[in-house]
């Protein structure tokens, strides 16, 4: 399936939630990050998330559960790397 | 004798090939199944205060123990006779080393618990399934039987694997 | 859905903070999701340490390495905990067992064969000739009793095959027979670094099995360290490599310009090669709706469930058909 991530947590947290969802996604923008995930990694990933989290915090999770039903507009720059070639 | 698992037990009462190929090696549990993660997950966060993974024999652990009682977490209640057949299982091991306890099923989820005692029929159900388990282990694997399991199962993409009937060009 | 990377730059690949980052040549870091990553093809010259090593283990993640000219020169397998010796004493059995081992060998050699012959139906003209010729050659296949004769009846029908290329292949590539070692036209080319990519792909999904790579049936054990992944490959190499090579060329997704001459050989520029990965890439991620499982797979995972046909056809479990594309 194909997700979109956003977090909004204490100071303290944004580093260690950031670097938690590189290991799984792509970062897209600032406390944003996409890509597509078998089901049992985001329970994995929303697991060790989960842990990081203070009461005040909130991720929220978006899902597509048919990647190809994602439509993906882009105004302004586009930030999107080649995630494939480097 | 061969060492059975508990794991080995539960399998046992679920599907015989899966039982054969776990034991010869063959396992898909780690191939970042669903529901294995899941199982996984609520075994690493439920119950933090009791004592995790206590070693029964070399080959046999115990999700939790709390004085008397024996926990083991599963993830869902639809197969409770494989579980209570786990836990007659772990129960019979410390009866043969003069060790009595009481078994708890924990389906925290649906936050139900099954208590299990070993009585004299359970002990005959082990004895029974242990002999069983190692008649299968001496034969050859059990063919494919579809399940009702089949559809959740680590090993499903191993057993469905093949090539449907094809005219051949 | 995990991917495949494809480092094509020069600079240094690390681990930070638990996952990975490819750091180029102007110091520009970027971040890899290590949970997404399948393989690593190294083609442009990498520096790493063992604290990388260290997190590939983890996550037994193998990476492949590729010379200057793009040919493989080997792979780094970390430490497997798949491990079954029934399964491996029972692969070897049918090795050391001639009619079994034939069996297999011929499975490999027909399935190939089934898709040379797929790519000159759905490439050629109307022109029956080279498949008539290769299935009144069939025979020989299936009656060879040792695998020299077989591979001979092999070689006669693959002789034909590249003879069709010629009808094949539009737009005037040049065409004259196939040439390795070093490929002497851009046709040959792509189909040696395509033939590399595809052996590294299947060491890939046999690692993430019990087989043993070593083991095989076809080519001599061992004759080159994964030789298993060089018997898988004969199916999938026309399936999979010939078609693309076809395709790009005849719709001029790769020309002349794309190529490059260097001490006596042939290659891919770094253009010509970066598109063929591209495609390369998006082939291995094409589903079909597979009939037993009855959903759709990739290319890709068609040669995991190849691996687990084997594995039960040693068990004993069901007898190993191999896969035939019938669309």
């Amino acid at each position: 399936m194909f997700v979109i991530i956003t977090y909004d947590v204490g100071e303290k947290r944004v580093g260690k939630v950031c670097k938690k969802l590189r290991e799984y996604l792509d970062w897209t923008q600032n406390s944003v990050f996409e890509g597509e995930i078998q089901k049992g990694k985001l329970t994995k990933c929303l697991n060790e998330l989960q842990k990081i989290l203070s009461d005040e915090d909130s991720i929220y999770i978006y899902k597509v559960e048919n990647p190809n039903h994602l439509q993906k507009d882009v105004i302004g720059q586009d930030r999107s790397f080649d995630h494939t070639f480097f | 004798m061969e060492n059975v698992r508990g794991v080995e037990v539960h399998y046992y009462a679920i599907c015989k090939r899966k039982l054969w190929l776990f034991h010869k090696g063959i396992r898909f549990e780690n191939d970042g199944h669903e529901r294995v993660i899941e199982g996984k997950i609520l075994h690493e966060h439920a119950y933090p205060k009791m004592d995790k993974d206590v070693e029964l024999e070399a080959f046999v652990r115990i999700d939790r123990q709390d004085g008397d009682v024996l926990r083991e977490i599963k993830l869902t209640s639809k197969m409770k006779k494989a579980d209570r057949l786990q836990m007659l299982y772990y129960l019979y091991i410390l009866k043969q080393k003069g060790i009595r306890k009481t078994g708890l099923l924990s389906y925290t989820k649906e936050k139900e618990t099954v208590e299990v005692h070993l009585d004299d029929d359970g002990e005959q159900e082990v004895r029974k399934a242990l002999a069983n388990i190692q008649t299968i282990l001496e034969g050859n694997i059990p063919p494919f039987q579809k399940l009702p399991y089949c559809s959740k199962c680590a090993y499903k993409d191993f057993c469905f694997s093949g090539e449907a009937d094809q005219d051949e060009s | 859905m995990n991917r495949d990377i494809f480092i094509l730059s020069n600079g240094r690949m690390k681990r930070k903070d638990n996952t990975l980052y490819f750091e180029d040549e102007k110091g520009e870091k970027r971040p890899i999701p290590v949970e997404q990553t399948n393989s690593i093809h190294f083609l442009g010259q990498v520096d790493f340490n063992t604290s990388l090593l260290h997190l590939l283990s983890q996550h037994q993640i193998c990476f492949h390495v590729y010379n200057y000219y793009g040919y493989y020169d080997g792979t780094f397998c970390p430490r497997n905990p798949k491990v079954s010796g029934f399964t491996v004493v029972q692969q070897s059995a049918h090795v050391l067992d001639p009619e079994k081992r034939m069996y297999l060998a011929k499975s490999f050699v027909l399935a190939g064969i089934h898709h040379m012959l797929r790519n000159i139906r759905r490439n050629g003209s109307n022109d029956t000739a080279y498949s008539d010729t290769i299935l009144s050659m069939l025979d020989r296949v299936e009656s060879a009793r040792t695998i020299p004769e077989l591979m001979g009846a092999e070689g006669h029908c693959r002789q034909v095959y590249y003879d069709a290329f010629g009808q094949l292949l539009k737009n005037g590539m040049e065409w004259h027979s196939r040439s390795k070692q070093p490929p002497k036209d851009p046709v040959n080319a792509l189909i040696s670094f395509g033939n590399s990519l595809m052996y590294t792909t299947i060491i890939s999904e046999i690692y993430k099995t019990v087989l043993d790579p070593t083991v095989s049936f076809l080519h001599e054990p061992s004759s080159r360290r994964f030789s298993l992944s060089l018997d898988i490959a004969e199916i999938f190499k026309p399936l999979i490599i010939d078609s693309l090579v076809f395709t790009l060329l005849n719709n001029r997704r790769i020309q002349e310009k794309h190529f490059e001459s260097k001490d006596g050989a042939v290659l891919l520029n770094s253009e010509g090669r970066k598109r063929f990965l591209a495609a390369f890439d998006e082939k291995m991620k094409t589903t079909i709706k597979h009939r037993k499982l009855n959903r759709q797979v990739s290319y890709r995972y068609l040669i995991r469930l190849e691996a687990y046909k084997l594995i039960k056809h040693f068990i004993g479990d069901e007898v190993y058909k191999p896969f035939k594309a019938w669309w």
